[in-house]
């Protein structure tokens, strides 16, 4: 409450100074209440917010004029971490916005955002971000703590960390097939019809760099894949005609400048192998190793490979060749430290583990192996994702999650179960075709639907 | 917003301010009191020299929100809880209204991001048959039967009034409170004062050494700072444009009279005023058993001459014959002036400073996803704000300059066919509302109207990303 007119506030147990001499006590008046708190609490913030200099205010009480309500939803999360319970009668956007103006922005991400308090076993579908226009999302990248961006058509729209705002820009492209978030507000993006990488500020709308790799036959070269580690930036180039293929890396910190190129082949002759340009790029730091994964569907069936490369002398030191049962799609997982595919003929889930590197045929079917092939594509279209120590499989518009359960220690029988995502109510729609993690959050697209899904955690959401 | 901070910082300085609204009290200072401008209630308060708080009788909850609006910029989202009306009202209260209307206008409208907000409806005879959409101040005024209604920049509705018109099918506001209507089924341009509803003036087209010009009907209708130019056609097809100043109510001269009796010489179905270059132009274009045909023709307001004609078919490539313009509009900001045709559902660009024999530069398709999105008949442009908005049948599209540093039209002017790109504005559920009958931009907002379809829609663009709860 605030202090009425004509009493004294500061003589309701306050002392008269902000900070008394024996304790660490600090007073502060906001918007004309009150507030107590310790040097230490005020110390949370951060070096560069304001609050931290207040805690170094020797003497008479500062006043800060602003909204006394929200800074007292805002000193609750100093002192605990956490959001009160009545902050809920807030938006989240003045919450954000006052807590840019305090320069604690990061503890309100940490609080709402935070990947560590992702749960896949208690996703739910929470929340629908719909998008503008008719053209469905192509393509769907996430930073760490939360912010999304979407490609739909020729636009990109961004929705920031709180998803309760959202800017769109339009591009040179027709339409986007590979985007990359290096920051909420920079991302890579490139086509399968449109020569070079963009790199974009979507927050401003325009084309920051354009990275083109020169290849021989001096045509265009569209981009099939982008992959990032937390210095390098890879991208898999095709040449225009179709007849080269390389991937070029940059680094990310010193303004894109290329570093090196590695798996360059040039197609002569009838041999398929060499001109299955790189579509999927996944960097497993653990091994300091880039995989690079390609298939093609041709009328002898659908052949690709999955080859690992070492940067530093651009070697590929591990390659598997994907004849019978070729991936649909293949992710790397740093955690369980193995590699898993999705069977485009049986549509069961695969895994290697990283430990049996260079062994033939290292796959272990996950699923049912007994499964009659019957040359049905079963797999056709599933992605595969892993995040954390979890793998997500879709499988036309249902999620499946696998995860491992933790019983014998030997490599050789790893147990996985499977568990299919959603209540009734959100199986069974479109089928997926995109989706990807960030914050506690997953984001989900489906064909033809002009929305994005956001699945969360039921206790998390704000 | 750092240095803000620091600012805001304070010991007990004497810059502060105790405001004790409906029995609770605020602190604040006198910079932020002052911020809604030197002739607000606020600032008159913060000039007082005195320690008890001063005592406002009012509700003290929208204060928060209005305090909060005037230390930030910003307008809480708890204001939500308010209407638009009881905030408005609050605001003129305390002087700030500027304030409160900056921030709840809409953001910059960009279609590629919009959606629709909200439909005003009419309360009675709810289907519209004119509006004008006011620019400089965001009011809409809307003619719906022999009924004018004027709503505000909040699309609040401040007044209707009843005209004498049974069905006015041209309306234009040409003064404050002051709107012009005419009708294609009585004669005249009738001025009106909103204010008092009644008829101020009135205009006919006559002339004494020729019978036939008799009982001529308003066909379209803009306004120059001074003039208001009326397009009238009369029972036998003779036309012209008529301009009338707008203090004297009377008709000062006439434009281009021609009789009516070919497709180059029909009556003018669109009017432009374009103050940059003084220029009034005149659209028509008929659709026949043969397609579409039809005229462009730029006038010299001042001297009345023709500057510049066009009539398709008959001029441009010939590889475009047959493709005639459906609708034809123009870019205020640019100087650029585009056509839809009507065959092809092509778009082109011209530029108005360069304009020749055949001046159309035809933009290129990109979106590889509306390349079936259909011809253009039944189909009208309109621009507005560097963009152009198309309505093809139901669907509304627009076509969106390709933002590049140092591009060829930022420096030289080049128009080439990749300078804009194409995009649903819409769902597919949107187009089945009805056939768009009228499209006009104001105060970053965009107003349509469809055929046999009540109200006005209204489309704007939000940096709110509109997350729907999945329950």
């Amino acid at each position: 409450m605030p202090p009425f007119a004509g009493s004294h506030p500061l003589s309701h147990g306050f002392s008269r100074n902000s900070i008394d001499s024996a304790s660490n006590i600090v007073t502060i008046d906001v918007g004309g209440q009150l507030f107590q708190t310790t040097r230490q609490t005020l110390k949370q913030s951060g070096s560069k917010s304001i609050l931290s200099e207040i805690s170094n205010i020797d003497g008479s009480v500062p006043f800060i004029d602003r909204d006394p309500e929200i800074f007292s939803i805002l000193l609750s999360l100093l002192r605990t971490g956490n959001l009160p319970s009545k902050a809920k009668s807030f938006d989240i956007q003045d919450l954000v916005f006052e807590s840019q103006y305090y320069g604690i922005e990061h503890l309100l991400l940490n609080s709402q955002s935070n990947p560590s308090q992702f749960e896949p076993f208690d996703l739910e579908k929470s929340v629908i971000l719909p998008l503008s226009g008719r053209d469905s999302p192509t393509a769907i990248s996430t930073t760490q703590l939360g912010s999304v961006q979407v490609a739909h058509g020729c636009k990109i729209t961004s929705f920031d960390w709180s998803l309760k705002r959202k800017s769109t820009i339009l591009t040179q492209f027709a339409g986007i097939d590979s985007l990359l978030s290096l920051s909420p507000s920079v991302v890579a993006a490139g086509a399968t019809d449109f020569s070079g990488l963009q790199i974009i500020d979507v927050s401003k709308g325009f084309v920051k760099e354009t990275l083109n790799w020169e290849n021989v036959t001096k045509t265009g070269s569209t981009v099939q894949a982008i992959g990032a580690s937390k210095e390098l930036l890879f991208t898999s180039f095709e040449s225009a005609r179709r007849n080269s293929n390389c991937i070029m890396i940059y680094d990310l910190n010193d303004g894109f400048r290329p570093v090196t190129e590695i798996g360059h082949y040039e197609i002569f002759g009838a041999e398929l192998d060499s001109a299955i340009p790189a579509t999927k790029l996944s960097w497993i730091s653990s091994h300091n190793l880039l995989m690079a994964a390609g298939s093609h569907s041709g009328p002898s069936g659908v052949r690709g490979n999955i080859r690992f490369w070492d940067l530093r002398s651009g070697n590929a030191v591990w390659e598997i060749k994907e004849n019978v049962d070729c991936f649909s799609d293949c992710t790397v997982s740093d955690d369980l430290s193995a590699i898993l595919k999705v069977g485009v003929h049986s549509g069961e889930v695969f895994i290697s583990d990283l430990r049996n590197i260079g062994r033939e045929n290292s796959w272990t079917c996950l699923g049912d192996q007994r499964k009659v092939t019957n040359g049905k594509k079963e797999g056709f279209g599933s992605k595969l994702e892993s995040h954390g120590s979890q793998v997500f499989c879709s499988k036309g518009g249902n999620l499946e999650l696998w995860s491992e359960v933790l019983i014998g220690s030997s490599i050789k029988d790893r147990v996985f179960r499977k568990n299919s995502m959603g209540r009734a109510k959100d199986s069974c729609g479109n089928k997926i075709t995109h989706f990807s993690f960030g914050g506690n959050k997953m984001f989900v697209t489906r064909k033809d639907q002009q929305f994005v899904e956001v699945w969360q955690s039921s206790v998390r959401g704000f | 917003m750092e240095d803000g901070a620091r600012r805001t910082i304070q010991g007990q300085g004497g810059d502060r301010v105790k405001l004790n609204v409906g029995g609770k009290l605020f602190e604040t200072t006198v910079s932020t009191l002052r911020s809604g401008g030197p002739d607000s209630l606020l600032s008159a308060l913060s000039n007082r020299n005195s320690d008890d708080p001063v005592f406002i009788d009012r509700d003290p909850e929208i204060f928060s929100a209005l305090l909060a609006l005037l230390r930030s910029n910003r307008l809480p989202l708890t204001a939500k809880r308010f209407s638009n009306q009881e905030l408005i009202d609050e605001a003129v209260y305390y002087g700030i209204e500027s304030q409160l209307r900056s921030a709840l206008a809409p953001s910059q409208l960009s279609g590629i991001d919009a959606s629709l907000f909200s439909t005003i409806r009419p309360s009675s005879d709810g289907i519209v048959t004119d509006f004008n959409a006011v620019d400089a101040d965001g009011s809409v005024w809307v003619a719906h039967g022999g009924q004018v209604s004027v709503y505000d920049w909040s699309l609040t509705h401040n007044e209707t009034i009843r005209t004498h018109l049974d069905y006015i099918s041209s309306i234009r506001k040409v003064g404050p409170d002051l709107a012009v209507v005419g009708s294609e089924f009585e004669s005249g341009l009738h001025f009106y004062n909103l204010a008092n509803g009644r008829r101020v003036g009135s205009v006919e087209w006559t002339d004494p050494s020729d019978p036939r010009i008799y009982k001529a009907r308003v066909n379209a209708v803009v306004d120059s700072p001074d003039s208001v130019f009326a397009a009238f056609e009369c029972q036998h097809k003779e036309n012209c444009v008529l301009s009338i100043d707008k203090s004297t109510m009377k008709a000062v001269s006439e434009l281009g009279r021609q009789s009516g009796n070919s497709a180059k010489s029909t009556v003018v179905g669109k009017l432009t005023f374009l103050p940059e270059i003084n220029a009034l132009i005149g659209f028509s274009v008929t659709a026949g058993a043969f397609g579409y045909s039809g005229y462009v023709r730029l006038w010299d307001s001042r001297s009345g001459d023709v500057v510049w004609e066009t009539n398709e078919p008959g001029s441009g490539r010939s590889s475009r014959f047959g493709d005639s313009f459906a609708d034809v509009d123009f870019d205020r900001d640019d100087l650029t002036m585009f056509k839809i045709c009507s065959k092809s559902g092509d778009l082109a660009v011209a530029d108005l400073r360069k304009l020749s024999e055949d001046p159309w530069v035809y933009l290129e398709e990109k979106n590889p996803c509306m390349r079936h999105a259909g011809g253009g008949s039944s189909s009208l442009i309109h621009c507005y704000r560097k963009q152009v908005f198309v309505g093809r049948g139901g669907e509304l599209e627009v076509w969106s300059r390709m933002v590049e540093k140092g591009s060829d039209f930022e420096r030289e002017r080049v128009l080439h066919e990749g300078l804009y790109r194409r995009n649903y504005m819409d769902k597919v559920e949107d187009a089945e509302r009805g056939i768009i009958k009228k499209i006009e931009g104001a105060g970053d907002r965009l107003f349509v109207t469809r055929e046999d379809a009540e109200g006005i829609e209204v489309w704007q663009s939000s940096q709110f990303s509109g997350a729907v709860l999945n329950l």
